[in-house]
């Protein structure tokens, strides 16, 4: 298998088992090939399901002859004549072929020191991946972060959150979350350093593996790895990250989408979700799965606030004001601006004095003066929306106002 | 050297000097957020021939697995350099490594 199937499976199995079909279904499997045979037979082209077996996690899958499946429509048209180019060269082949197994396979000679790896790390990684690989802001953290147990002291690995759903997930760093080492070889080979990629020799990215994989504190055989250790091709094959068997089912090789199938037979016991439950619900809970606690519900409904919440979407009505008379709304709205006031220059309301020579003038004359204006005021005091009849009941109720009591 | 990395490189006859502690450096606030034990370091000190060269009082206003970087005059290469970390609950690590 070629780089770009190895490193899609680490994304695949950290997409879980979709994506595994997606990658690993395209493999023949040895196991039942003829079953398979007969299913493809029968069905047809993007056709949903293969009635024999179940698709992998609700899937799709679809039927290619010699007994594979694929997560994608297969073109069966007639390709006679098309030219698909030339056969690849062993040359370029093996230019292509970079990538190694986790077994070792693949992994070119060479080896590296920690402290070289420190000295690189310190030129060339550490302006994004910070000090000590602790990490910098937008670049992934790569030490730290170790496994450790949460309050209820379940270890926080990616199996353990599956299962149990209540333990927080590991952090993604070398020593908790990357199933396999040599991934970080050829990644480091190939990818970095960011800014100029496949610059490191073979000998340089083993050094900075073996200083990642020492800033982890990963023991290989045992040995601690101090400055003075030298990592090679066998070495790090040999080592095993604290997440090697985070990542299942086993999605490598031709029974990879089987033992998917598998796994997802058991979902009570690999997944931890159970059957879905609509009424009267218990939640199996607790690290045991024995102890029983009532499924959380919603506490407070929209309905549970007091006062509720209104639904109606029209103004609240407004409140008609009786303490005051239909004239004083008159007054307040086209008169006050002056009436109330001395500094306007007009008489105050409540002013019995101010009052007293305008009242001596007589009712009628003051009605007509408060219509056609006098001095500064102007006709109906700038209203003239009011009829004569309000400005009968204004000056009313200002004189009556305005009178000794 | 199990629960800090320290890193020390001499040049000329200053020495520069950074170290990460591993603590969760959560206070009283925050550990009941997260449910997790109170957690801090509360003294931070280097110490190069007996001389005390940094020191610090330290608590949750730090971030977890806090790092340091200091400077120093008069360190040599080969010198040890000595850190010592004091926690809330009176918990003491020391660590050293040789100034490269």
């Amino acid at each position: 298998m070629f780089k770009l199937d190895r490193k899609s499976i680490l994304i695949g199995a950290s997409l879980f088992a979709s994506s595994a079909l997606l990658f690993t279904g395209c493999l023949p499997s040895s196991t039942s090939v003829n079953e398979k045979t007969n299913a493809s037979a029968s069905s047809k082209l993007g056709q949903y399901e293969i009635k024999s077996k179940t698709a992998i996690d609700g899937g799709v899958t679809y039927v290619r002859a010699n007994g594979v499946e694929t997560a994608y429509a297969y073109n069966q048209q007639n390709t006679k004549g098309v030219s698909f180019g030339r056969t690849a060269t062993p040359n370029e082949i093996k230019a292509w072929d970079r990538d190694s197994l986790h077994d070792g396979t693949g992994l070119p000679e060479g080896e590296g020191s920690v402290e070289l790896g420190e000295e690189l790390y310190d030129a060339q990684c550490v302006s994004c991946h910070g000090d000590f690989g602790a990490g910098g802001r937008g670049y992934p953290q790569l030490s730290g972060g170790n496994q450790s147990k949460d309050e209820n002291g379940v270890v926080i690995t990616l199996k353990n959150q599956r299962v149990y759903g209540k333990t927080e997930a590991p952090k993604r760093t070398i020593g908790t979350y990357w199933p396999k080492a040599t991934t970080l070889f050829t990644y480091i080979r190939d990818a970095m350093p960011y800014a100029h990629p496949k610059s490191l020799t073979n000998d340089e990215t083993y050094a900075i593996t073996a200083y990642l994989l020492a800033q982890n504190r990963i023991k290989i055989d045992g040995e601690t790895m101090d400055d003075e250790y030298i990592l090679d091709k066998e070495k790090l094959a040999k080592v095993v990250l604290p997440n090697n068997n985070g990542f299942y089912p086993d999605i490598d090789g031709p029974n990879g989408p089987e033992n998917v199938r598998a796994f997802f037979a058991n979902r009570a016991k690999n997944i931890g979700a159970g059957i879905r439950c609509m009424s009267d619900c218990k939640d199996p809970g607790g690290i045991d799965g024995k102890t029983e606690t009532a499924v959380m519900t919603i506490e407070y409904e929209m309905s549970d606030v007091k006062p509720p919440y209104s639904t109606v979407r029209d103004l609240p009505p407004e409140q008609e004001d009786k303490t005051i008379s239909k004239a004083e709304k008159m007054y307040n709205v086209s008169c006050k601006l002056c009436h109330a006031t001395p500094q306007m220059g007009a008489p105050v309301i409540g002013d019995v004095d101010a009052w007293k020579s305008v009242i001596a003038k007589g009712f009628d004359k003051v009605l007509v003066n408060s219509i056609a204006g006098i001095g500064g005021m102007p006709p109906k005091g700038g209203n003239e929306d009011l009829t004569d009849t309000d400005m009968k009941l204004i000056v009313e109720f200002m004189i009556d106002s305005s009178k000794k009591k | 050297m199990a629960k800090m990395k320290i890193k020390a490189k001499a040049k000329g006859d200053i020495v520069n000097v950074k170290a990460m502690f591993t603590s969760l450096m959560a206070d009283k606030e925050e550990a009941e957020k997260k449910k997790i034990s109170v957690e801090y370091i509360t003294y931070i000190v280097a110490k190069h021939n007996g001389n005390i060269v940094y020191e610090a009082n330290t608590s949750g206003f730090m971030s977890e697995n806090p790092l340091v970087k200091f400077d120093f005059k008069g360190g040599k290469e080969g010198d040890k350099i000595e850190f010592t970390t004091i926690d809330n609950n009176g918990k003491t690590e020391t660590g050293s490594e040789k100034i490269k």
